[in-house]
């Protein structure tokens, strides 16, 4: 477990709160990520983990507490800015922009760094052109990490389950993140794509120097690569540590994990 | 065979406008998801202003050769501008309001566009006549039907414009963030696409484009209308039928609509009876509704439970 990141903060979360009417979702939630960081949110369904990327990805705004990226506040900016700032994320139900093609949906998202506008284009400037072509080789280069190059011409929603998935993080990466936020990258993957996840990630956060944070149900695959995990309860925390604390947290073993015996092999299942 | 031709002359050159109009319409579906039924006042304007501009820089009697070009550009701007800012105060404070809202503000924008356009300050009760900007003659013969050069134009730069467009939204940068968000709102915002810069510009080119087909419908016709006549209503209804039949929110089916509709219309109005030139085009909208709703190109929506 490498816990070897002691560099400044990339993202504070400091006291979030945000409720919905009567319904607290998210309660005084705060998190610290280092650069280079592999950080994981736990719960059980509706423990507000998808609500607290929404909270960090302008989604929503949060009723009381504070987001920054590095130094900058993030709080009232919208989605497209906390985009430019170097927060991206992939949703837990995939949602590309299924009517382009595989390699359109990371050329998009590699829109927020370009320089030449709508002057450029019409005119067909070379500054354009360069750039309209330095967008089209790094997106290839993107989609050949993530292995799905060979169907970048191919519509995004005719890809398969896994692919979309890989296609969703190619696109997030396209934007140049110091944050990315996963919600459930493994989910619904066989073992043998869960291996090839759990890898990809590890090699992204060093290769791209992202703080990731990632909501998993997949207990083996994030005890096994955060080194650091914050478990939730109605939009609580109840426990946040290293795995092997969380492991042993009764209040995570009641709430979440149910009797131990389910925690041991629930864990088994997810590393075989 | 002489009134076949020539009928197929006016039918493209009146397509070809339906065409530019329509293309206005389905853009800013794509985007907004609503129909901006001030879009046909938008298209009466670049007509009007077209005169205008053409009184101001003194060319209504005899035009330089590059009037027509400096007309036009003139009119592409004032009406985007003109669309931005319409947008801006009248649509934007609605984004998240119910879609009938932004429906009902469309239709207050388009009176206040009509009526203010009838104040002798603006362009008065008067009807007018376009002054040509162009050196109107006949081009050449084909099996006995003159074309003129104006309808010429009027195809050629009307399919230029189209050309552009489908580039713009195909090829570059800007369309693929416009299909983006027409795709999904939420998640481009998250990919960094600033959404209402994005709205903003489409409604600017659908504007221009209106613009556009509005100078060229004034030297086609000649006679402009005074703004809240009854005439540029029933063109824009008539672009948006095209852009209903051609599916809407499809760029490509759009045009093809305006082509169809101005077909339908022309040959009607030929062979069958010119007084009921309208009624052709909203049958064929009944039929197209009743087979196939989603437009002749579009794709049916499957409602997600």
């Amino acid at each position: 477990m490498s816990t070897a990141v002691t560099s400044e903060p990339v993202l504070t979360a400091q006291h979030l709160s945000l409720a919905f009417g009567g319904l607290k979702a998210v309660a005084d939630f705060s998190l610290t990520l280092r650069a280079g960081a592999l950080a994981g949110l736990i719960g059980p369904n509706g423990a507000g983990k998808t609500t607290i990327f929404n909270l960090l990805t302008g989604v929503y705004q949060p009723d009381q507490g504070e987001i920054f990226l590095g130094k900058q506040r993030l709080n009232g900016l919208k989605p497209s800015a906390r985009a430019k700032a170097g927060m991206a994320r992939t949703f837990q139900n995939i949602r590309l922009f299924g009517e382009l093609s595989v390699l359109d949906n990371v050329r998009t998202a590699c829109g927020v760094r370009a320089k030449s506008g709508l002057v450029g284009a019409l005119l067909r400037t070379p500054g354009w052109r360069a750039e309209e072509r330095a967008i089209t080789e790094r997106s290839m280069d993107l989609l050949q990490t993530l292995g799905i190059a060979g169907r970048a011409h191919e519509q995004a929603k005719s890809l398969p389950y896994g692919d979309q998935r890989r296609l969703e993080i190619a696109r997030a990466l396209a934007t140049e993140p110091k944050v990315l936020l996963l919600d459930e990258p493994v989910a619904g993957m066989n073992t043998q794509e869960k291996h090839a996840m759990r890898s990809m990630i590890q090699q992204i956060r060093v290769d791209f120097e992202v703080a990731v944070l990632l909501i998993e149900h997949d207990m083996g695959l994030v005890m096994e690569i955060c080194d650091h995990i914050t478990v939730l309860d109605h939009g609580t925390t109840i426990a946040a540590g290293v795995a092997a604390d969380i492991q042993n947290d009764p209040a995570v073993i009641e709430a979440y994990l149910g009797a131990p015996d389910d925690a041991a092999s629930e864990g088994a299942d997810g590393v075989a | 065979m002489t009134i076949f031709l020539q009928t197929f002359v006016n039918a493209l050159a009146l397509g070809s406008l339906y065409g530019l109009i329509a293309l206005g319409y389905t853009l800013v579906y794509g985007v907004l998801r609503f129909i901006n039924f001030a879009h046909s006042d938008i298209f009466m304007i670049g007509a009007w202003i077209s005169f205008t501009f053409t009184g101001w820089l003194g060319w209504s009697t005899g035009a330089p050769a590059y009037a027509l070009p400096v007309i036009l550009v003139l009119a592409m701007g004032f009406c985007a501008l003109l669309a931005v800012a319409i947008e801006q105060i009248a649509y934007k404070p609605l984004r998240k309001a119910p879609r009938l809202n932004v429906l009902i503000t469309a239709i207050g924008v388009s009176l206040f566009l009509q009526n203010t356009g009838v104040l002798k300050q603006v362009f008065g009760t008067q009807p007018q006549r376009m002054p040509s900007l162009v050196n109107d003659h006949v081009m050449f013969t084909l099996a006995g039907v003159g074309v003129q050069f104006v309808d010429v134009l009027v195809v050629l730069l009307a399919g230029a414009l189209m050309l552009l467009l489908q580039w713009m939204v195909f090829r570059t940068r800007l369309g693929r963030a416009m299909r983006a968000v027409s795709f999904d709102e939420r998640t481009a915002s998250l990919m960094g696409i600033n959404v209402n810069q994005v709205i903003s510009i489409t409604f600017g080119i659908g504007s221009a484009l209106a613009a556009a087909a509005g100078l060229l419908y004034a030297l086609k016709y000649g006679s402009l209308k005074q703004s809240a006549d009854a005439t540029w209503v029933l063109l824009g209804l008539k672009a948006f039928v095209a852009a209903v039949i051609g599916g809407i929110g499809n760029v490509r089916g759009a045009v093809a609509g305006g082509v169809l509709i101005g077909f339908l219309e022309m040959y009607g109005a030929a062979y069958l009876s010119p007084h009921l030139k309208d009624v052709y085009v909203f049958v064929v909208l009944i039929g197209v509704l009743l087979v196939k709703p989603s437009g002749l190109f579009g794709k049916a929506v499957v409602e997600k439970v």
